[in-house]
């Protein structure tokens, strides 16, 4: 029975994951033309049989005498819903980095839900779904998804950018934002000519450079401006090379060799100028035989 | 003293010899003084081939009995240092107390003894705690600083500016903490590891564990590491954690005149002796997070006087040590109660997934102990003779200081100049590891490779050097920072600040260790064997670090005790193994070559091979000042005052008729117990009076303990002078005595087993003929020609 269950359960994670990565790739919009036409081809005999009727009479469920109840399976069917939502979101702003700005309400969405089954709050029909769903097997999938989407919402620090409630953006990311567009429509605007891009651009980049400096401290910087900003930091110095000039090495070479100098004078001084410290011998009272014990091997040597 | 100068003017009359030309020819006088004096040294060879019928001619004889003055040199021994009275003298008054106390009283001394171990540890753990506070923000505030500043001159120009503001700073740094060293306590300079090493030996050094020194040291270190030295505060502690023990055991302070009536039982050196090595204990424990470590540290260095009981009480100690630094660095943290940091260096943990090692890579790690081996060497020799050079020439105070601000500024200036030049740029860690990136001439995002190990305080550079992920430092930038940083360390210890060595050794081994794993990656194939260069820079770390100070088991467990890796055992054992036997084929370890150059008469842990055929009669001083049991007051007094003969123990013989015999020996009386007797007036002739007052007990001579006032403070009378004294209640009725005969290494053993301070050669009829000191011992060592004898020497 247990294996059956278990069965049940690895099918039912297939069917998602398949889900989750067809329907991403349903939406063409930011995907790369080439993958786009790949993947469907893959997942398209999985995703044709996994609808939710199916499933369930793949895996036999009228040989079970505790069925799950109506309530619970449609949470579970909101979940699946929100879950694929969600991380069809994630994937669709992958790179660059955009997930914070344009998934938070399909995150607080799966979160709500989740919420929701774990809680002990009986259902109608006074039914607690938070066993049945979630803890009546070894895999505890519905669990591990989540927790890996929430371990994943939490690295990319999304909430330092978005209010409290995570219901929109804050106005520090917004004015960030702002900045950061400023920044680049100016790059934009200079794209043929690099040194005049590196002087004219200078001062609304820094002002973005201190702005990031700033948030930075201030611990309201999320993926997204990391990225963002990472970006911006590499066209500047790399594809545009506004690098700093090393132009100074005179002076510093010239302070350097002073420095160094100096302690050759000083221990040249003190070796000609400083007294050399002496020892005076002591010589001990020694029993007259080994005195002249030792004056035998002394002579010898 | 007015004898040994009439002396030294009597001897530079005689010949040439004694002239000094002045100034220019400071260098080539040093040279002849230097080759005269080893022509002088004695070479005792195999009597076998002596040929006794060779004349002596008389010039070497008057070059030998006359009073000359040498440079200092490696082969003397100070008059300065004496032996601690380990042995317990089983006088009358002892065996009195001890009858008088209850065994409920033994009881209570020995909780008292538990009770001084937990407060030891906890002060030392406590003082590390402040030490690591001070640092890290004293540092960060002159990181921070000078960061600012080379950020806003890159853009502007100008960069020579940060380059002065930042030696600048760091020689204010020094220069106060060398300026407390060198004028107000020259004993606290250095890591205090070799002088806690001798006063384990049994050798007194003066004001070594007095508080004054604790507290210039731990400013010391503080100024120190802020300085941006190439130093650590790992040794420095061992120190403090020693004097926090030899304070609190005596339940008062001399320094500062107050005395609070508690553990007045355990004022003697025995006791004292024993509470040091505990304080030790919790120092290693408190700077490594090590407690086993700590223990085995105070067993290695004072192997001699042992027992289990006192072993568990030091590790008592060390354990609470540990736990104090631990819990109020939590507290400082903000995470109060999560034990996470335990000493004062944290390595970071090792996870045994990404570093593990195999079979094959064991003969890898002893090529690097034997590479640590001879890099240690290296170090040790360089540094053997600057700090001959530094004893000879740079004696002054006020040329120390000036010293170690150069140190100071230099070490700014070779570590601004190879960042500045440095073109190894790295992405930013996503974990912030970096506390001070510096960009330079970076592009945005990177910063510059080199500065992670400049401009840092030297652990966390260590730190990072373990733990960065591969690909961190390039191979270029990890070769020129080993090279300078190697010849910086080698450069700063010594210096008048209190500083240690442990963390410099480990960020140069860490170093070239991290290059060794890089540049295997190079040469082998797959990536992948050699994927962690982390686990080749600890174990280059180690090898670097065995290589220099040379301690075996201790160091093994302190390594796996930071690292928290018991898997690592195995091969940071065989790597120090290696790093020793390879380095001792040079030079002593580092401690032991400043032991040597300090004079210090100290006692190995056996006699030197090839010593069988010296018996007792030769190794002795002979004629022995003794006192008969009914003595003469104004002959104590003579004897005492007498400066050119600074005795401290002397044999009590029973009177006899001829003056030229020696008397028969019947016990032992020291110089203390003497200058108590004399303070109190305990003559025969006042025995009467004395009747009605006090009679003098084991207390009074532990009230004057350890600073017993010098002779000339107290006052005789002339009426006085002619009083007797009877010594027969004070003295050691039953001194240790061996025949002429007795075998150097016998003689030896007895006194490094039962820390004697005065042994008395008798004859067949018990008469004594010679008193065998630790000077007198520890004057043989097996040079480079077999055995020879160091020098006496005033310093």
């Amino acid at each position: 029975m247990d294996v059956l269950t278990k069965f049940t359960f690895v099918i039912a994670c297939w069917a998602v994951i398949f889900i989750t990565v067809a329907d991403c790739s349903n939406d063409p919009s930011e995907m790369s033309g080439d993958s786009a036409r790949k993947l469907p081809s893959v997942v398209i005999p999985v995703s044709q049989t996994s609808t939710l009727g199916s499933f369930y009479s793949l895996s036999l469920s009228s040989l079970f005498p505790e069925d799950l109840n109506e309530y619970c399976i449609e949470l579970l069917s909101i979940y699946r819903q929100r879950y694929v939502t969600y991380a069809n979101c994630l994937v669709t702003y992958a790179r660059p980095v955009k997930i914070c700005q344009n998934c938070y309400t399909d995150f607080n969405s799966l979160e709500d839900i989740y919420k929701n089954i774990s809680s002990d709050h009986p259902g109608p029909g006074n039914v607690s779904c938070h066993d049945s769903l979630m803890r009546s097997d070894r895999l505890m999938l519905l669990y591990a998804l989540f927790n890996q989407l929430d371990e994943i919402w939490r690295s990319a620090a999304c909430k330092q950018c978005l209010t409290k409630e995570q219901e929109a953006l804050s106005n520090d990311t917004v004015y960030f934002m702002a900045t950061l567009n400023q920044s680049l429509s100016c790059f934009e605007q200079y794209q043929k000519n690099h040194s005049e891009l590196c002087k004219d651009c200078k001062a609304s980049y820094k002002k973005l450079k201190a702005l990031y400096g700033r948030m930075d401290k201030n611990q309201t910087l999320c993926i997204d401006l990391e990225d963002a900003m990472n970006i911006t930091q590499q066209l500047w110095s790399k594809n545009f090379s506004c690098l700093l000039p090393r132009e100074e090495t005179v002076p510093v070479i010239a302070v350097s060799s002073f420095m160094l100098f100096l302690p050759i004078i000083f221990y040249l001084s003190s070796f000609l100028h400083s007294e050399q410290k002496k020892r005076k011998l002591i010589h001990p009272k020694r029993a007259k035989s080994s005195n002249s014990l030792m004056n035998i091997q002394d002579k010898f040597n | 003293m007015a004898n040994i100068a009439k002396k030294v003017s009597w001897s530079s009359r005689g010949d040439d010899r004694g002239e000094r030309t002045p100034l220019l020819n400071g260098a080539e006088d040093g040279k002849h003084d230097r080759k005269l004096s080893e022509g002088a040294m004695f070479h005792i060879g195999r009597l076998s081939t002596v040929d006794l019928e060779e004349e002596i001619t008389p010039e070497e004889d008057i070059v030998r009995s006359r009073p000359k003055e040498i440079p200092h040199n490696e082969k003397l021994l100070s008059l300065k240092f004496e032996s601690l009275d380990y042995d317990n003298s089983e006088n009358q008054l002892f065996l009195e107390e001890e009858r008088r106390m209850s065994h409920m009283g033994f009881r209570c001394l020995e909780i008292r003894r538990w009770v001084i171990c937990g407060l030891i540890g906890f002060l030392t753990g406590l003082i590390a705690c402040m030490i690591d506070i001070a640092v890290e923000k004293l540092a960060g505030y002159k990181y921070l600083a000078v960061k600012e500043n080379i950020e806003k001159y890159t853009e502007l120009g100008g960069l020579s500016i940060s380059l002065i503001l930042w030696a600048v700073l760091n020689s204010a740094f020094v220069m106060v903490g060398a300026l407390a060293v060198a004028f107000l306590e020259p004993t606290a300079a250095g890591s205090g590891i070799p002088q806690i090493k001798c006063f384990l030996n049994g050798v007194k050094i003066p004001r070594v564990v007095r508080l004054k020194t604790l507290v210039i040291k731990v400013f010391g270190v503080i100024c120190s590491v802020a300085g941006g030295l190439a130093v650590g505060k790992e040794g420095p502690m061992i120190h403090s954690g020693a004097v926090v023990a030899a304070g609190v055991s005596q339940g008062r302070s001399t320094s500062l005149k107050r005395d609070f009536k508690i553990f007045e039982y355990f004022r003697r050196d025995t006791e004292k002796r024993d509470f040091v090595s505990a304080g030790a204990a919790a120092g290693v424990s408190a700077a490594f997070g090590a407690p086993v470590g700590g223990v085995l540290f105070s067993l290695e260095e004072g192997a001699s006087f042992w027992n289990q009981l006192l072993t568990w009480r030091i590790f008592f100690a060390s354990m609470v040590s540990s736990f104090t630094l631990n819990f109020f660095l939590s507290i400082y943290h903000g995470k109060l109660g999560q034990l996470s940091s335990p000493g004062l260096i944290n390595f970071g943990r090792f996870d045994s997934d990404t570093v593990q090692y195999n079979l094959y890579e064991i003969p890898l790690f002893i090529i690097m102990g034997a590479l640590g081996g001879v890099l240690g060497a290296l170090f040790n020799v360089i540094n053997y003779w600057l700090t001959i050079f530094r004893i000879r020439y740079v004696h002054r105070p006020c040329l120390q200081v000036m010293e170690a601000m150069l140190v100071a500024a230099v070490t700014a200036t070779v570590s601004f100049a190879l960042i500045y030049s440095s073109n190894d740029c790295q992405p930013l860690g996503q974990d912030n590891s970096e506390e001070y990136p510096l960009q330079l001439f970076c592009a945005d995002g990177e910063y510059n490779s080199m500065a992670t190990t400049f401009f840092n305080t030297p652990e966390r550079s260590v730190r990072s050097l373990f733990h960065n992920p591969p690909g961190t430092y390039n191979p270029m930038t990890l070769g020129v920072f080993t090279l300078a940083y190697f010849f910086l360390a080698v450069w700063t210890y010594g210096l008048t600040v209190s500083a240690g060595v442990f963390i410099p050794s480990l960020l140069i081994g860490a170093a070239w260790g991290r290059l060794f794993g890089i540049l295997l990656s190079y040469i082998a194939s797959s990536q992948s064997i050699w994927a962690d260069p982390g686990k080749y820079a600890l174990i280059g770390a180690a090898a670097q670090l065995g290589g220099i100070v040379r301690m075996t088991l201790s160091l093994t467990v302190i390594l796996i005790e930071a690292t928290g890796n018991v898997t690592y055992g195995f091969p940071i054992m065989l790597v120090l193994m290696t790093a020793k036997i390879v380095g001792d084929y040079f030079i002593e370890g580092l401690y032991d070559v400043h032991i040597k150059l300090q004079s210090v008469p100290f006692l190995h842990w056996d006699a030197p091979p090839t010593s069988h055929w010296l018996t007792a009669r030769e190794v002795m001083s002979s004629p022995v000042t003794c006192f008969n049991r009914v003595e003469k007051v104004g002959r104590i007094v003579d004897v005492l005052s007498n400066t050119s003969t600074n005795h401290n123990g002397f044999p009590v013989v029973i009177h006899t008729t001829e003056n030229d015999e020696p008397g028969k020996i019947c016990g032992l009386i020291l110089r203390s117990q003497l200058i108590v007797l004399l303070k109190h007036k305990v003559f025969v002739e006042r025995a009467s009076s004395r009747l009605r007052q006090r009679k003098l007990q084991l207390k009074d001579f532990r009230d004057a303990y350890p600073r017993f006032p010098p002779i000339q403070s107290i006052h005789v009378s002339q009426d006085e002078r002619e009083c007797m004294m009877d010594l027969t209640e004070f003295m050691n009725p039953t001194p240790y005595t061996v025949p002429q005969e007795t075998s150097l290494p016998r003689v030896f053993k007895l006194f490094r087993a039962l820390g004697l301070r005065h042994l008395v050669v008798v004859d067949h009829e018990n008469r004594v003929v010679g008193l065998v000191t630790r000077k007198d011992l520890a004057r043989y060592h097996v040079g480079k020609d077999g055995l020879e004898e160091l020098h006496l020497a005033q310093t």
